[in-house]
């Protein structure tokens, strides 16, 4: 059964329409991530599932129940606010026992339960104290326990990983993680760290400007992108973009580029139909190009490849790999490579690269949606 | 230099600038001070040209607050000012704890709730205030007259409770309004009910909010002497109005008796002050600094 179902979502405050038709369904049990960019409307949304924001239009149903117009109090679900939200005159105890002091718990049972949640978030050196002397990693985590203190079944984390140090965000993420499979939990989770969603997420759903763009696995995501801006949001380090023309016959239909042509990509038939002349977008995973010079000729194999005359133009190192920038012509492309592979290059040097088509993508450049 | 200039800030004052504070302060606080010894001179060091800075302090005026000798001379007779002491502070506290769980109310409701039209209903509030008391003290005479409040307690009370409500509700509302709404959500998602949010969540963030607005309330209600004269009967006078009555008589103005009066007067309002004081820096600037 599906845990969390969103219909159409609408919300203004004032003249600005933050949220205009936002759909999703989570599935029990499933971790799922809500990815985009500041003021997309992530905040927005959760508000809404957890009945803290009206909706202007649209449903929420919840366990099954429509939930869209009900009483906050008593939904079997918790949420991690951006903003912490923590209880300011209360001790960092105080706020961790406060959900499961609601719900009329014994005080044994509320001792053990918080000294737990304290224990695996390190915490236990802070509980006297009260938030406002904590630190902003402290703070975070003092927000996450009380939202896993009572283990709902519903978790809603808006960003919660910001504010932590690098090592600390990386035990927190397992931790989540760990949490999910142990626990069972719904987990929705907001963030705008594409790596965050990619890591964590079983499925993510990609807003912007109040609607969702494409919801789907990360590799749905990564291999399937419905538009440019999905392209450019997932994958690291950022999809090739090139401007490209429909040339061609009309059942041979060929993509040209500043820097050759190609043809028989995946999109090739759902191409057909565009008149040629029609204005395209091509594009490209850095991690898809490599270079050419120990293939040498072999790429005859119809199509497989392209072939590109490319210049070394800057050098990224970024420890294990290595990022390339390169210039074909004038145009500008990215290419990812092991550092053992990378260090045999340095700036200015010519590079022939290979290019696999079968993974590229092709968009209409007017209207950004993929061809396909 | 901007790193000179840091560390100047932090220094701790110096010798001139603590002197130089202190004689401002003392500027400020002699009329109290005077008053203050004033009410431990007789009646001819009071009186005394050049005044006199050094002298026998005498308890006598403030005995004479209290008692007086009866025309026979023999006996000790009450003035009545106990009677007006108990008066003023039941009076202003009342009235002022009652304009404070009233305003707080609609503060909250203010801020959290806002009506069509919200500024418009706190402008009208405040219109109340914009007028001279000695304007609404005639048609808030004869209503007291018409309703039989004159002279009684609760009629005072009810009184000096409008008189600090928009006062109370704009205090106590821009104190909600720096609230964290986020906080008061995450209250409700975690099981709290309305109430809850009201009475456990909202009001121990504002104790310092409160305390600031009933020191400023009772001050003003405190020193309150138009309505109070007006309104009070003879067991219901509160001190402003009795002092105002020892002026005059045969003897003249007992300075004195008054500056007794006054230092007397003072006591409950120091200590309210004193108490609160911690909290009442922390009110008035609250908000401006980022906690
Ligand atoms: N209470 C409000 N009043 C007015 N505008 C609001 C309010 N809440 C949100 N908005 C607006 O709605 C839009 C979506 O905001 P939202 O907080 O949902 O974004 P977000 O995706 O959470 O962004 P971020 O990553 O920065 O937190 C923004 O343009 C924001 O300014
Ligand atoms: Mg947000």
């Amino acid at each position: 059964m599906s845990h969390l179902i969103i219909q159409d979502l609408h919300k203004s405050f004032g003249d600005l329409r933050a949220l205009q038709g936002v759909d999703m369904v989570v599935e029990k049990g499933e971790f799922f991530v809500l990815l985009g960019p500041s003021a997309a409307g992530k905040t927005t949304t959760l508000r809404m599932v957890c009945g803290i924001e009206r909706a202007d239009q649209g449903r929420v149903v919840f366990d099954g129940e429509d939930v869209t117009g009900a009483e906050v109090r008593g939904r079997d679900m918790a949420m991690v606010f951006q903003t912490f939200a923590l209880y300011p005159h209360m001790t960092i105890f105080d706020n961790l026992a406060y959900p499961l002091r609601q719900s009329g718990m014994a005080k044994a049972d509320v001792v053990q339960r918080v000294n737990e949640v304290a224990e695996m978030l390190r915490l236990g050196h802070t509980l006297a104290r009260k938030p406002g002397t904590a630190s902003g990693g402290e703070q975070q985590r003092v927000a996450i326990g009380r939202a896993l203190v009572r283990r709902p079944s519903l978790l809603l984390l808006d960003e919660p990983l910001t504010n932590l140090d690098a090592k600390l965000r990386f035990d927190t993420r397992a931790e989540f993680k760990r949490l999910h499979r142990e626990l069972g939990m719904t987990i929705v989770y907001a963030t705008p760290d594409e790596l965050e969603a990619l890591s964590m997420g079983q499925r993510i759903a990609l807003l912007r400007g109040g609607r969702i763009v494409q919801t789907g696995t990360p590799d749905e995501l990564y291999t399937k992108p419905q538009d440019t801006y999905v392209a450019g949001m997932v994958g690291s380090p950022k999809v090739n973009l090139i401007p490209a023309i429909r040339r061609g016959a009309d059942d041979a239909p060929l993509v040209e580029m500043p820097f050759g042509a190609v043809q028989n990509g995946p999109w090739a038939d759902a191409l057909k139909p565009f008149p040629v002349g029609s204005e395209l977008i091509f594009g490209f995973r850095p991690h898809d190009v490599a270079p050419a010079t120990d293939t040498g000729g072999d790429d005859g194999d119809g199509g497989g490849t392209m072939r590109i005359a490319a210049k070394v133009h800057l050098i990224e190192p970024l420890g294990d790999v290595v990022i390339l920038d390169l210039t074909a012509g004038e145009t500008q492309l990215k290419m990812v490579l092991p550092e053992e592979q990378a260090i045999r290059y340095s700036v200015g040097d010519d590079v022939p690269v290979n290019l696999r088509v079968e993974n590229s993508f092709l968009f209409a450049r007017e209207t950004g949606t993929a061809i396909c | 230099m901007f790193g000179k200039r840091k560390e100047r800030g932090l220094r701790e004052a110096g010798w001139g600038q603590t002197l130089f504070a202190g004689a401002i302060g003392l500027i400020y606080f002699f009329p109290v001070l005077w008053i203050i010894m004033t009410a431990f001179k007789t009646r001819t060091d009071a009186l005394a040209t050049p005044p006199k800075f050094i002298f026998t302090p005498t308890l006598d005026n403030f005995v004479s607050v209290f008692w007086r000798v009866s025309q026979q001379g023999n006996e000790a007779i009450s003035t009545g000012f106990g009677l007006y002491f108990f008066n003023s502070v039941f009076v202003a506290a009342s009235g002022v704890l009652l304009a404070l769980i009233i305003g707080t109310l609609a503060a909250y409701g203010f801020s959290r709730y806002p009506l069509k039209g919200n500024d418009t209903y706190l402008f009208v509030i405040l219109t109340t205030r914009m007028l001279p008391p000695i304007i609404v003290i005639i048609p808030i005479f004869l209503m007291f007259r018409l309703t039989g409040m004159s002279g009684s307690y609760y009629g005072v009370i009810l009184l000096y409770a409008a008189f600090n409500l928009p006062f109370s509700i704009w205090m106590m509302k821009s104190f909600f309004d720096e609230l964290s709404g986020d906080v008061e959500d995450a209250a409700r998602l975690d099981g709290s009910s309305e109430r809850g949010v009201f009475f456990r969540i909202c009001l121990p963030q504002l104790k310092a909010g409160l305390a600031a607005t009933a020191v400023f309330a009772l001050i003003l209600t405190w020193n309150e002497f138009l309505f109070a004269l007006l309104l009070t009967g003879s067991d219901t006078r509160t001190v402003p109005v009795a002092m105002a009555r020892t002026i005059g008589g045969e003897l003249g103005v007992d300075w004195g008796l008054l500056a007794a009066i006054i230092t007397l007067f003072l006591i409950p309002v120091f200590g309210v002050t004193y108490l609160l004081q911690n909290h009442l820096l922390r009110g008035v600037t609250f908000g401006t600094i980022k906690k």
